[in-house]
């Protein structure tokens, strides 16, 4: 049995490497995590129950599960409402059960938080004595004991500059935003936020960390109009601000999957798209050439390539496109370092502090302590419902 | 009850509700529908309230050409007679209520089995294994889609494209969202198409979960119901 880690940077070959070591196994006996959701459950069931019981081995398991939560609870729940974090702890308990011999994972384990992504390890870690086969690709990951490292050697990187990105910026005057009292619950769901209170001061970072499926990501979607409270408010510089009714005109949002984003098939529409509606709210976007220029700095090969055609990490570079474009004075990044290589996730972080010292403000949700620490930032922890800093 | 007698039941429903030709036969198949119904507990209101606001538009837009333009019904056109409004009317009526008690019925059974995953449900039920893959998968389509309303829905609110509330911009931007849907599913069809399903082999694995539990014999009660349905049906017959 072999535990295999496949380095090297974005664009290396590592993601054909891992699914052809994949396709090498015996038929039917291979699982795949991959990056997202789509390539991570089966898209076969209708609800968590239905996804395990699609890959239980029968008559029984042949190896322990790996239950990082109790997937009980969640029996019912239809598996894309889950957060990224859950789906991917979901794969995994699916794998444990099932009668594969192998497991490659494509930078899933990124989207855990610190005790489940030990767990994660942990599990893989005994690949050996639980009969399985485990290749990994993990941006975080350095040289563990046990693991053979193959350096993938493919020279196909794209350029990507975030601090040349954000370095023709104007300084910025964003708002203070207070949220007061605000709570929320999903429908037949549990209380995510109980009349939460909260400050966002303007010029500085703030991190928003927590458990997987604490409502990290539902806060994002509430401050972009997403959601509606059930109770609560927002204030800008003291004004009411009501994006759930009249818009989204401040937060620049880079979502956790790139995907759940785009407004178009290729970079060109959804620009054009974006600058038609920031128009009817009288916010003035960059020129379509700054915006090419800008995605050139990105990564993006030209403006009408087709989006889906691109690799997902670099879909996830061109995610920042809007934040880094300077058009709204609040920037929200959800995982944004998933699936990008040190080199960038270094300079994104530079981009960051940048941002901030021009007077944006600035959210970010990561695991990724390593970039936590390359950004200035005030941490604010949600748990249990309420949000403390 | 098991999903197989469910499955009985229903298609014998349907068929009475086919063969009534006027509306005292289907008020006694929809009346064997509610009783069915009924013995599956809360919810009826809201399973008649979804069944009418199914049928309300093809009723509505039948009433407009029917009665309000035509103004017979089409038996008369047929036999060369002057005809009335009135049984233009009745006939919109039988048609609208048969597809009513077709669609209450299929929600009957869904909300007598609402206890169990839809995988639980085709897994019980005899059918060909191919007929229960493509069961399995339709439902996987229809999540698909459903998943990929939500994920455009969210890229457009957070671009300011659409409003979570009625807006103008909904409406002028509403083919945004059909298209983004659209696109949206055909990317995650691909996405697993050609990522994952190739490497697991993942649609043999639901051979296996389909054909592990036996489909469950029809019951007594199946035959009660199966019975009842029938009955409905020859009286819906009897009336013609």
């Amino acid at each position: 049995m072999a535990r295999e880690l496949l380095t090297g940077p974005n664009f290396s070959g590592r993601s054909t490497g891992l699914t052809a070591r994949l396709r090498a196994a015996t038929p039917a006996s291979a699982f795949f995590v991959g990056p997202y959701a789509e390539a991570a459950l089966s898209g076969l069931s209708s609800t968590v129950a239905d996804e395990i019981e699609i890959y239980r081995a029968r008559p029984q398991p042949v190896r322990p599960a790996f239950s990082a939560i109790d997937f009980t609870a969640y029996a019912a729940r239809k598996p894309p409402t889950l957060s990224g974090g859950e789906q991917v702890l979901l794969a995994l308990h699916c794998f444990s059960l099932s009668h594969c011999r192998a497991i490659g994972i494509d930078t899933a384990l990124e989207q855990l938080d610190p005790a489940n992504r030990d767990d994660a390890l942990a599990y893989l870690s005994q690949a050996d004595t639980r009969g399985f086969d485990v290749t990994l690709i993990d941006n975080r990951l350095e040289q563990q004991d046990g693991w053979t490292q193959t350096a993938m050697t493919g020279s196909a990187d794209v350029a990507c500059d975030p601090v040349a990105a954000t370095a023709g910026l104007a300084p910025c005057a964003a708002p203070v935003i207070a949220i007061e009292r605000l709570s929320f619950g999903y429908p037949k769901g549990r209380t995510i936020f109980q009349a939460v209170d909260l400050a966002l001061e303007p010029g500085r970072a703030h991190r928003l960390a927590g458990a997987n499926g604490a409502g990290k990501t539902t806060l994002f979607k509430l401050l972009a109009g997403v959601l509606a409270p059930s109770d609560g408010a927002i204030r800008l510089d003291g004004a009411p601000y009501a994006p759930w009714r009249g818009g989204n005109r401040v937060f620049a949002l880079a979502t956790q999957n790139p995907d759940h984003q785009w407004c178009g098939a290729t970079l060109e529409e959804d620009v054009a798209r974006r600058r038609a509606a920031l128009a009817r709210h009288g916010i003035v976007a960059p020129t379509p050439d700054a915006i090419a220029r800008l995605a050139t700095l990105l990564g993006a090969p030209s403006l009408d390539a087709h989006l889906y055609e691109l690799p997902l990490a670099a879909r996830k570079r061109l995610s920042w496109l809007w934040p880094f474009s300077g058009t709204l004075p609040w920037i929200m990044l959800d995982e944004p370092t998933v699936g990008q290589d040190r080199a960038t996730r270094d300079a994104l972080a530079s981009a960051v502090t940048r941002l901030c010292a021009l007077g944006y403000g600035v959210v970010f949700i990561t695991h990724d302590e390593e970039f936590a620490r390359l950004v200035d930032h005030r941490p604010l922890r949600l748990e249990h419902g309420s949000i403390t800093a | 009850m098991t999903p197989n007698g469910a499955i009985v039941f229903g298609l014998l429903v349907i068929t009475g509700a086919t063969i009534a030709r006027d509306l005292p036969g289907l008020a006694v198949v929809l009346a064997v529908a509610v009783v069915f119904a009924l013995g599956s507990g809360k919810r009826v209101v809201a399973a008649l309230g979804w069944s009418a606001a199914i049928v309300l538009p093809l009723a509505a837009f039948m009433t407009l050409v029917w009665v309000g333009i035509v103004g017979r019904a089409p038996a008369e056109i047929a036999s060369g007679i002057e005809g009335s409004r009135a049984n233009a009317a009745a006939y919109v009526a039988v048609i609208a209520l048969r597809l009513f008690v077709i669609a209450f019925v299929i929600q009957a059974i869904f909300l007598r089995f609402r206890g169990s995953t839809p995988f639980q449900f085709v897994r019980q039920v005899s059918a060909p294994a191919v007929a229960k893959k493509l069961i399995v998968l339709t439902l996987s389509l229809i999540e698909t889609i459903l998943h990929a309303v939500d994920r455009a829905r969210i890229a457009l609110i957070a671009a300011g494209l659409i409003t979570r509330r009625p807006s103008w911009s909904n409406l002028r931007n509403g083919w945004l969202l059909v298209q983004t849907v659209w696109l949206t599913v055909v990317t995650i069809a691909i996405g697993r198409a050609r990522d994952k399903w190739p490497i697991e082999n993942t649609l043999s694995l639901i051979d296996g979960a389909l054909t592990d539990a036996a489909p469950r014999r029809l019951t007594v009660i199946d035959g009660a119901w199966s019975l009842l349905a029938l009955a409905g049906a020859g009286i819906a017959w009897s009336m013609r």
